[in-house]
């Protein structure tokens, strides 16, 4: 832990990217309102630079005058308010996360806010898990709907569970050349395909690499999702398709991100960790892992590589 | 920084007059009339515009045009000076414009000296300041009426220190009227039964309970009693334990106690006992809940063995939760966090 002498110093520190875990049910402006506050907080609790001293030359004009310096009222906290405040901060997410899922964020504070976007816009691979259930269907997908169905799900086993899961992915791979802009008879296109997955074309269409079912315990199970592009409410979808060709119904729990590009949930900061010293603690660690990777920031061609 | 980004916090320009600067604006005014005569006369008898000046010109002062801030005024006000000595937070009082327009016609020893002098009889120096931020206005209130309001309080025989604690701990006491604490005490005492001394142990308890907005307390009143399900001598009870449970959001107090008592299965009755839980933030008792549900130990009744009082859930940091009743490290539990 960095301990910092003074505000200032502390202050210049705060330029990169942070990696926090946000919980569920917590909006994403409010992470990152929490997270401002707190810096604010501790800041203004650290040593203050010495008050400023102030020039006055009093006396009547016609005699010897008196110079005096004396404290400056005007820069006293107490008078022109607290040294940090939430404005002085910027904040951006690097990718958004819904108000229902949790897991990974990545947060670009001040300086790094170029950086959120840098690796925004290089569509970083992100892993997620997603809780489901079978036996009910609501209409938005997820726990919080109205529930529209009920099935039986006693038929479903695990082999199921697998073989409509590799279906999908089968069927996502084979979308993903679709989608990633090339020309399909080309001697470039072949080359690149055959060194592996790519990267679409377009920053709007999901595309999932990998599903695989991780847990199963009737009804509940969980699966686990790379993929590049996607929001919170396709993977409730995704949940509820595989229910149908389950031939049963099945809705979504809860979706949590567990890793986006090289930054995984053991990095992430819980809601309690977020204060000055384990902000500067972690910045520091994913400035070394950004610098490890520079292909998170620039990638250099649309192979996946992370 | 801080003080660039206050600078846009643009209230509309109100004039500055304390006395003692309006004075001092108007002397100096008479004085620029003065000298420009004088310079009149001498441009008669060819005197050279730069000769050395004679006379003293020290009253001139420039005319203070509007700010965003006190600060800009601080350095000439004597009044404002003698407050931040006080330890008065003057960023805080600026921020409502329409308290500041009053508060700045008022002059350190003329309205508020003896104001400080009668408040030090029920407030430490030291909260002083703390006090004045918080209701500055009541330096605006005549001293009778002060005088007035701590004497109904000695009517109602509520002790020295009571008064003290009273008007420590909600600055905004003293501006009711002795008609509406009356009202508010009858108030309290009507619709939760209580006797007299229990109206004044509810009063020192939580002194802001009685000035806080009627129509929000009636409304937790209802949560409390029709949505939650408890009885009309509970409730007391629980007010009286907790008094802050009436000042709560009715929303996130609901949801608290909907998790508690449905999903936790924890009776009215121990939550009548341990009414702290609910003072809660949710979140924090579900993520341990759901932690000690994992390891198997949620078991909150005390009549049967690995007990856990429920207490716990809210106390103390996760260190000593982990140490004392989880019996496991907190990285653990940190782990655990993670896959929520």
């Amino acid at each position: 832990m960095v301990k910092f002498k003074t505000a200032a110093s502390a202050y210049k520190t705060l330029n990169g990217l942070i990696c926090v875990y946000k919980p569920p049910c917590v909006p994403v402006k409010q992470v990152l309102h929490i997270v401002k506050t707190n810096l604010c907080r501790d800041l203004n609790a650290l040593p203050d630079r010495p008050l400023e001293q102030r020039v006055e030359i009093i006396g009547s004009t016609n005699e010897p005058m008196k110079v005096k310096v004396v404290p400056n009222y005007a820069d006293d906290p107490r008078v022109c308010g607290p040294r940090y405040i939430i404005e002085d901060f910027k904040c951006t997410w690097a990718s958004h996360l819904g108000l229902f899922t949790s897991g990974v964020l990545l947060i670009g504070v001040n300086e790094g806010t170029k950086l959120a976007y840098k690796i925004k816009s290089g569509q970083p691979t992100r892993a997620y898990k997603v809780h489901g259930q079978l036996g009910k269907a609501t209409d938005t997908y997820f726990w919080n709907g109205k529930t529209v169905e009920r099935a039986t799900f006693k038929h479903v086993t695990r082999e199921k569970i697998d073989k409509v899961v590799a279906n999908m992915q089968a069927a996502h791979q084979k979308t993903m050349f679709e989608q990633s802009g090339l020309q399909m008879d080309l001697q470039s296109t072949y080359e690149l395909a055959s060194k592996g997955l790519i990267r679409p074309a377009d920053n709007k269409l999901p595309v999932l690499y990998g599903i695989k079912c991780v847990y199963f315990d009737s009804p509940n199970f969980t699966l686990e999702i790379q993929s590049v592009n996607e929001y919170d409410k396709y993977l409730w979808t995704l949940v509820h398709d595989l229910g149908v060709q389950l031939k049963t119904a099945a809705y979504c729990t809860g979706v949590q991100c567990i890793r986006q590009a090289k930054f995984d949930v053991n990095l992430a900061l819980l809601r309690k960790h977020w204060t000055l010293e384990h902000i500067t603690d972690n910045m520091n660690t994913c400035q070394e892992i950004l610098d490890e990777n520079e292909q998170l920031i620039k990638p250099e061609s649309a192979l996946l590589t992370a | 920084m801080a003080l660039t980004a206050t600078l846009f916090k643009l209230f509309k320009g109100y004039s500055f007059r304390t006395t003692e600067i309006s004075s001092r604006f108007c002397s100096a005014l008479q004085h620029a009339n003065n000298t420009n005569s004088i310079l009149a006369d001498k441009g008669k008898t060819k005197v050279e515009a730069l000769s050395p000046a004679v006379e003293d010109l020290s009253t001139i002062t420039p005319y203070f045009s509007n700010t965003f801030n006190l600060a800009a005024y601080i350095n000439q006000s004597k009044t404002l000076k003698n407050l931040v000595d006080l330890n008065v937070n003057i960023s805080k009082i600026e921020k409502k414009p329409y308290i500041v327009e009053r508060f700045l016609k008022l002059d350190f020893e003329k309205d508020m000296k003896n104001h400080i002098i009668f408040l030090n009889n029920y407030i430490d120096m030291e909260d002083m300041g703390n006090f004045l931020t918080k209701n500055p206005m009541i330096l605006c209130e005549p001293l009778e009426d002060l005088q007035v309001r701590v004497n109904y309080l000695h009517s109602k025989d509520f002790e020295e220190n009571q008064i003290q604690r009273i008007v420590m701990n909600n600055p905004f006491w003293l501006m009711f009227s002795t008609i509406r604490i009356d009202k508010r005490l009858g108030f309290f005492q009507e619709t939760l039964n209580l006797c007299g001394k229990e109206v004044r142990y509810l009063a020192t308890k939580q002194p802001k309970l009685i000035t806080y907005n009627i129509h929000s307390i009636k409304t937790n009143m209802f949560v409390i009693k029709e949505e939650m399900g408890f009885e009309e001598n509970e409730v007391k009870e629980l007010v009286l334990k907790k008094p802050k449970i009436l000042m709560l959001n009715q929303r996130s107090l609901f949801e608290r106690f909907n998790y508690i008592h449905n999903t936790m299965k924890i009776s009215h009755f121990t939550i009548q006992q341990n009414p702290e839980i609910l003072m809660c933030r949710k979140f924090r008792i579900k993520q341990r809940h759901l932690f000690l549900e994992k390891l198997g130990r949620a078991q909150y009744d005390p009549k049967k063995e690995n007990y856990i009082p429920i207490k716990s859930l809210v106390e103390d940091s996760d260190i000593e939760f982990c140490k004392n009743f989880a019996k496991c490290s907190v990285n653990d539990f940190n782990m655990f966090l993670k896959t929520l």
